[in-house]
């Protein structure tokens, strides 16, 4: 848990891709800038490999613990898209960088590693993925249901878009099928 | 400290209480009995809390203006709002309705304002008082 | 609770789903060895009401109303997350009042919320007459936002681009006039926190949470802050017109000296966080610039511009809680976006609870719970299981416990 050291957006994906090469897809930096001195914050999405995800988060952690905020998915069809929104820098004024790591899983084997050892404050954003998207997290100190109730049957995951879908279980909501 | 709180005390007895007591000084016993009353003029209401200006309250519809363009009934959250295809117009059910007065805004002619009533429960979502048209 | 002399060394108390004194729909399972408790495991989820798939219905500007809705006292910053991430997906630049107003918004609240906490911080250590002194001020917060939005809590201002409303010349003498009450008594309430013997009593040493446990857990807001972490995106990054406002991190040590990270602490964190809204919203009154406060005043317009983007955003915000966070993604086809997951700030403080509540007292769930302010919704009644035997502790039970360990330590 390094805190002096403080890297620019650019030095950082420079750093992730030293270390991971081709594994790296994608990494983009946007910045926005708002009020009336258009300070800006900085943000990095980048799109890494499903084989070196842990190992992206571990070099992370070496740069500086990072503050996971949420870990949202995508159904994108033929794939499901995990992205891990960190956030790096965090503890000194506008220097903070929002670093958004994604990976795909192809739906027939939706597996990753868990970071729970890493980091254990994910622990429910990781159950959370298991149960609405039917991510399989290996490894994960607690697989019990954390959102979901009980009576929704097995096999169901509410946020997918294909027949797995919580579709049929809508009845009498506005909206769904009647 | 121990008795620091005394002269808050004392300074509460003598302060009138900050509740408005609407609509009657002791709740009626009979509050049907009581509008009745009321409206007979042998009993008098006393008034709620006037509203700011800016309030969001049961909708006003221009019937006249209204031009059936549809476009509230694509902006409102709740669907509150119906479309009547033949007299092309519109119908607010305010039982749906969450007061935002996102319509207002999108409305091209300005036929829709919001008013300041806000006495609006009623037994039945349907009744009179509560479809605007 | 007239359990029986047992020989069991550990008994499991279940609380939740629908609960005590926390204000959320949530189930905890409490290891309890004597008074003490050993271990504790959380359940969640007895409210997920499917907003995500609700919203693959409506376009952006439907959903700000739903946003506004996932919380009755955050109403405004699920909107404002949601807003900025629509906002980064399809850069859209916001004008420069707009940003203004957007902060003064957000800063009542935060008042709002934390004098709320206050009070019922107060009432679950047995001390009532603070919770009607507290919400006395807040009703005071609760008028002027009404004043300024046109209703009390669901305040329908925000919208993708800018604000709905604006704060006029003739309507500052009135804000200005609030924020002087409120500063007159924010002294009395600091006064009545700080140097009580009973707040200090029930809260000092009490639902400790160390630095490196916040920071491994991902806590968030005053719960993160009052054990030293130096985190808040208000200062950590620029959005609104934070950027141009003069504000520094807030931790418990510039008032006391030092961190200990107990609900004393995180007493004193919102205290000071309230002192701190009421300097920024005078900051904002002194420096905001004149024009419009909508980038795009036809809404027609933009729906359709918001149709045609393609791309994903995520919008960051320091809710009265801690960090919100919304995600965006339009994928160009359709109205309606087409992933938007929410984060509220009191999923990540969950888990630190569990380090919170080792240790302490029966007596202390409430305090300790209520400390980290989760964001509830309230009911009461909590089952102790012992000896396979059921007995009910109702919420006024365990109410009178935490009154009568107030009782107890007076003496």
């Amino acid at each position: 848990m390094t805190k002096d050291k403080k890297l620019t957006p650019e030095e950082l994906v420079k750093s992730f891709k030293n270390e991971f090469k081709s594994n790296i897809k994608d990494a983009i930096i946007k910045k926005r800038a708002a009020g009336s001195k258009k300070n800006e914050t900085p943000s990095i999405w980048m799109k890494v490999d499903k084989s070196v995800f842990k190992d992206v988060v571990k070099h992370l952690c070496e740069i500086q613990f990072p503050h996971l905020s949420i870990a949202s998915g995508n159904d994108l069809g033929r794939n499901i898209e995990l992205i891990y929104h960190f956030t790096v820098n965090y503890g000194s004024r506008m220097k903070e960088i929002n670093f958004n790591i994604s990976v795909d899983l192809p739906k027939s084997k939706p597996e990753i590693d868990t970071i729970c050892d890493l980091i254990p404050g994910a622990l429910i954003t990781e159950r959370e993925k298991m149960e609405m998207l039917g991510v399989k997290i290996i490894g994960i100190p607690d697989d019990k249901r954390c959102f979901l109730s009980d009576d929704i049957p097995k096999g169901v995951y509410p946020w997918r878009r294909d027949e797995t879908g919580a579709d049929k279980l809508y009845k009498n909501l506005h909206g769904g099928k009647k | 400290m121990r008795f620091s709180m005394l002269p808050a005390v004392f300074a509460q007895m003598f302060k009138k209480p900050w509740t408005n007591k609407f609509p009657a000084k002791y709740a009626p016993a009979n509050t049907t009995q009581f509008l009745a009353d009321v409206d007979e003029g042998i009993a008098e209401i006393i008034p709620p809390v006037p509203t700011p200006n800016g309030f969001r309250g049961k909708i006003k519809y221009d019937k006249v203006k209204c031009n059936g363009c549809q476009l509230c009934i694509k902006v409102c959250p709740c669907e509150a709002i119906e479309f009547k295809k033949k007299e092309k117009k519109i119908k607010i059910y305010i039982a749906r309705c969450c007061f935002c007065s996102q319509c207002n805004d999108i409305c091209p002619v300005n036929c829709l304002t919001m008013s300041d009533e806000f006495l609006l429960a009623d037994t039945d979502p349907y009744s009179k008082d509560l479809i605007v048209e | 609770m007239n359990q029986e002399a047992t020989t069991k060394t550990s008994y499991q108390i279940p609380i939740g789903p629908i609960h005590p004194a926390l204000k959320e729909p949530v189930h905890f399972e409490f290891e309890i060895s004597g008074e003490r408790i050993v271990d504790v495991s959380v359940k969640l989820g007895h409210v997920h009401r499917g907003i995500e798939w609700a919203s693959r219905k409506r376009n952006p500007i439907q959903i700000l109303y739903l946003a506004e809705r996932i919380c009755g006292i955050c109403s405004y910053c699920h909107p404002a997350a949601f807003a900025l991430a629509v906002e980064t997906a399809a850069d859209i630049q916001i004008p420069e009042r707009a940003e203004y107003l957007r902060v003064i918004q957000g800063e009542l609240e935060r008042i709002t919320s934390h004098i709320l906490w206050a009070g019922v911080a107060a009432h679950e250590i047995g001390f009532d007459t603070v919770l009607y002194l507290t919400w006395q001020i807040r009703e005071r917060a609760l008028d002027l936002t009404e004043y300024l939005t046109g209703n009390r809590v669901t305040k329908g201002i925000m919208t993708i681009g800018g604000i709905r409303r604006d704060i006029t010349k003739d309507m500052l003498p009135r804000v200005k006039k609030d924020l002087q009450y409120f500063k007159d008594n924010f002294e009395k309430l600091c006064h009545i926190f700080l140097d009580d013997k009973t707040v200090g009593m029930r809260s000092q040493g009490a639902g400790i949470l160390t630095k490196k446990d916040a920071l491994k857990l991902c806590a968030v807001g005053p719960t993160a802050r009052a054990s030293g972490v130096k985190k808040d995106v208000r200062v950590d990054t620029s959005y609104f017109a934070y950027g141009d406002l003069n504000l520094k991190y807030i931790t418990p040590d510039d008032l006391t000296g030092n961190v200990n990270g107990d609900v004393y602490d995180r007493i004193i964190q919102r205290l000071l966080e309230i002192d701190q809204s009421i300097d920024l919203i005078e900051q904002c009154i002194d420096k905001m610039p004149s024009g419009d406060i909508v980038a795009e005043p036809d809404i027609q317009k933009l729906l359709n511009q918001l149709k045609k983007v393609k791309g994903e955003g995520v919008g960051r915000h320091e809710a009265p809680r801690g960090e919100v966070i919304h995600y965006v993604k339009f994928d160009g086809k359709s109205d309606s976006p087409y992933t938007w997951k929410v984060r509220a700030p009191t999923y990540n403080n969950i888990l630190p609870w569990i380090p919170m509540l080792i240790g302490e007292q029966i007596a202390d769930i409430p305090i300790v719970a209520a400390s980290t302010d989760p964001c509830m919704s309230c009911t009461n009644r909590v089952a102790i299981v012992s000896d396979g035997r059921k007995y009910e502790l109702t919420k006024e039970q365990l109410h009178k416990l935490s009154v009568e360990k107030t009782r107890r330590l007076m003496k």
